[in-house]
């Protein structure tokens, strides 16, 4: 039950016979009147609870952007519902409005449309229903709140998509270089043709030419043209550890290292690699194998939307098994994670020997460039010894990086912004090396 | 489609099953508080000091009974209304008056004293003591025990009271004023005095007629004697309505009270209103927010509390050596020594300078690290631009030179 603004200013209006016939009996008179009318109007609001709820709602948003989820209600009952309907989401979801007026007749539904603008990732849901129905006097209402369970999967929002057009350009220009600029061990043949003027002479096939025999009469020279290697193997490892939790630029590491692994995917499945995802912490928290084109991208998304970090320390002893579980050929091991200190390192360093035995590794890991601007600013005295401790964390970041790279590894670091392109742009150099 | 949606909130029905215990119980608990207060009497006078009908140690109850029995007619009164009724003829007539709120002014006890011939006052004011004993002045507390110095009959029965209350003060010198009970310094529990025509007894002696005190040293000889002197007793706690002067409610228009409770049930409607949820809150898991740079935030008040200015100078010169070595174009490995040798090259200035600065310095105040700090960079803008003058000297000889010679 709910009274209404108007119950109290009806009881507020009874002022006015009491003072006016200065009589004590009138305020009692005045409450029952009041209570009378409400009780009256409380029993002739139609009941909120014979309703009828269907939920629309799109299965999956990306973050940042609106969709429009739609609320059914049937009104089963034969009374006109006359009221307010609360459509319950989390206020992460971004909901807007909360609160519609509705009026249904008996028997007659509404759709009511609500706004999703969710401002975090993962799984966001609706709980309930709350309808409050007014009497015809509009002075007492029925309320209920009715279980009404919807979800809507919010994914990575892939800003990084902006870098693909050019990135996918330089890898198109890998393609259709001369010979000699990419031959090496990592590029395939590809096939024979004539020379033609501009060709490298050191590639000229001699025991083609000599087989081809031209119909004309005239010796025509044959050259071998090379493409880049296909159908090599990537494995993305994202750590969804504590150190993954902390934010960089307002954005937490790990959504930064959802975005380069995004980017990373989106090329590699376009020139022709395999890619497969795991995010792991002390358990596979999320695994994308066998995917590629389009349905790739959107089974990383789907995976990566609900996945937040925890708490707790990866277990790193597990990755190579990890690894192996996924792809016993060479591949090119991608880590995402953080190399702040050579402590919290440890675990990733005493494993990285068996990774990069078998496979090409490189670790990712996001810098924050609030560090680098805090060894600038020595004005004061409390910002000299930031800018102190600030060299000193750099100097952490770049024992560990050498130790990696001392390990055989390869290091990938840049802000939150930087990342992403950066590990594109290694992944097309290393692939131009031929050393995928 | 067909089935209706699961309603959350509970029918009324439902409801009152679940706070039908806390009903029970409430309703249980106003009734045993009622019936509580019917039982031990919400009588007017019960529950003030030196009540009649008040039997904790701080009543009179005991005194009262002991009266009875030696058929002194005891009545109880709380007004002047009372009190009126109660009198017989004055002859005949004690008046007993407990005021300890004041209520009673200054014509309400001429009219006492002419209802009796005997008037009793416990600790009066005074403006009372004015109407009734103009000789009588107050003289503050007495405390202990007071021994009997007076013919005074009650008083030489006996010998001993507990003095306990209100001590008063004879003004002038009128010989019909008889003190007793002196606690020394002029100062006497028990003044008697007449006025037209009435013994008016002023009595300070509040403990002494209590039933926590009234069977201790001659107390109750003392009280018996005073209060039993005559066949009618009026005991009098006069209550608030006896005060002088017009009421609140005789001030106001009669609607206003109504008003008041209108306004107030009103106000409880509004937060009624106001505060009726609209369906429960929809609960959220939130992540868990690091910021990352607390370490380094962490370690810098550190440094500064401790105040290790050479550690944090050492940090910033590991920097610095570091990036000068680059743009020097010296290897990853190269040392210090390495270091300082080129820079003191290319930037043309004395290599012990440079050995202080990036080595040797050890600051002493604040003020120092400040400036060494300050002068780490200056170092490396200066390396900076040398080296970026060389090379632009290597790329274009000619270009740089013309407009310099």
């Amino acid at each position: 039950m709910v009274i209404s603004g108007w119950f109290v200013a009806l009881l507020l209006a009874g002022v006015v016979p009491i003072v006016v016939t200065n009589d004590p009996r009138w305020l009692v008179w005045w409450l029952g009147i009041a209570v009378v009318l409400a009780a009256i109007d409380l029993v002739i609001a139609a009941s909120p609870r014979r309703v009828i709820l269907t939920r629309d709602v799109p299965a999956r948003v990306r973050l940042g952007e609106s969709v429009a989820a739609t609320l059914v209600i049937d009104n089963a009952g034969r009374r006109t519902i006359r009221g307010v309907v609360r459509d319950a989401w989390q206020p992460s979801a971004g909901a807007h409005p909360t609160r519609t007026r509705i009026v249904i007749r008996g028997g007659e539904r509404r759709a009511i449309r609500t706004g999703l603008t969710p401002i975090r990732r993962g799984e966001r849901r609706a709980a309930h229903v709350t309808i409050r129905s007014y009497g015809p006097l509009r002075l007492a209402a029925r309320q209920a709140t009715m279980n009404a369970p919807g979800a809507i999967r919010v994914l990575p929002p892939f800003h990084s998509r902006k870098h693909l057009p050019s990135r996918l350009a330089k890898l198109r220009e890998l393609d259709g270089r001369t010979s000699v600029m990419i031959r090496g061990q990592g590029t395939e043949f590809d096939s024979l043709r004539e020379y033609v003027r501009g060709d490298d002479v050191r590639s000229i096939d001699w025991r083609a030419t000599a087989r081809r025999q031209d119909p004309q009469g005239g010796q025509l020279l044959m050259v071998r043209t090379w493409r880049p290697e296909r159908d090599r193997r990537v494995v993305i490892v994202i750590d969804s550890g504590r150190t993954s939790a902390a934010r960089i630029a307002g954005e937490p590491r790990i959504d930064t290292a959802f975005e380069s692994a995004l980017l990373l995917a989106a090329l590699a499945t376009r020139a022709g690699d395999r890619v497969d995802l795991v995010i792991f912490d002390r358990r596979v928290r999320g695994r994308v194998q066998g995917a590629s084109g389009p349905e790739l991208l959107s089974r990383m998304v789907d995976t990566m939307a609900t996945v937040d970090p925890e708490l707790i320390e990866p277990d790193w002893g597990a990755v190579p098994g990890l690894v192996r579980s996924v792809t016993s050929q060479h591949a090119l091991v991608v880590i995402a994670t953080s190399i702040d200190a050579p402590g919290a390192s440890r675990g990733l360093l005493a494993v990285l020997p068996q990774l990069t035995r078998r496979h090409t590794v490189v670790v990712s890991s996001v810098t924050d460039p609030d560090v680098l601007a805090a060894t600038r600013d020595r004005s004061r005295r409390s910002e000299v010894y930031l800018a102190a401790a600030a060299e000193r964390a750099l100097l952490d970041q770049s024992r560990v990086a050498a130790a990696i790279r001392q390990l055989g590894g390869d290091v990938v670091t840049g802000s939150p912004s930087d990342l992403p392109p950066a590990l594109a742009d290694r992944y097309i150099a290393l692939k131009a090396a031929g050393r995928l | 489609m067909t089935n209706t949606a699961e309603v959350v909130t509970p029918t009324i029905r439902q409801a009152g099953r679940a706070w039908r215990f806390w009903v029970i119980a409430g309703v249980l608990a106003v009734l045993v508080t009622l019936a509580s207060i019917v039982i031990t009497g919400a009588t007017g006078a019960a529950g003030k000091p030196l009540s009649p009908t008040d039997a904790s140690p701080k009543g009179s109850k005991a005194l009262a009974e002991v009266l009875r029995q030696h058929g002194v007619a005891v009545t109880s009164s709380d007004s002047m209304a009372a009190t009126r009724a109660a009198a017989g003829s004055p002859a005949d007539t004690t008046i007993f008056l407990v005021d300890d709120g004041h209520f009673l002014n200054a014509e309400q006890l001429v009219e006492l004293s002419r209802l009796s011939s005997n008037l009793i006052l416990m600790t009066p004011d005074f403006d009372q003591l004015n109407a009734v004993a103009p000789q009588v002045a107050l003289a503050g507390t007495v405390s202990g025990v007071v021994h009997a110095d007076c013919s005074l009959r009650p008083v030489t029965r006996a010998k001993t009271v507990t003095g306990t209350g209100s001590g008063f003060r004879v003004i002038g010198s009128d010989p019909e004023v008889v003190t007793c009970l002196g606690s020394g310094d002029d100062i006497f529990s028990l003044v008697q005095v007449v006025h037209s025509g009435t013994r008016v007894t002023v009595l300070g002696t509040t403990a002494a007629f209590s039933n926590q005190f009234v069977i201790t040293e001659g107390n109750a000889a003392f009280a018996l004697g005073l209060l039993g002197s005559t066949s009618n007793l009026v005991w009098m706690l006069p209550s608030i309505d006896e005060a002088s002067g017009p009421t609140a409610a005789e001030l106001t228009p009669a609607w206003v009270s109504d008003v008041l409770v209108l306004l107030i049930i009103a106000t409880i409607a509004a937060g009624f209103w106001r505060g009726r949820r609209f369906g429960p809150l929809v609960v959220e898991n939130l992540p868990v927010v690091v910021r990352s740079s607390e370490t380094m935030r962490g370690r810098a008040r550190l440094y500064e509390k401790s105040s290790s200015r050479l550690h944090a100078l050492d940090s910033l010169r590991i920097g610095t050596v570091d990036r000068l070595g680059s743009l020097c174009g010296l290897p990853r490995v190269a040392d210090v020594e390495e270091v300082i040798r080129a820079v003191a090259y290319v930037t043309r200035r004395p290599e012990p300078e440079i050995a202080q600065l990036l080595r040797d310095a050890d600051p002493a105040t604040e003020a120092e690290l400040i400036r060494l700090s300050d002068a780490l960079l200056e170092l490396e803008r200066a390396v900076a631009a040398a080296t970026r003058e060389n090379s632009t000297t290597i790329d274009t000889p000619a270009h740089d030179k013309e407009p310099g010679e």
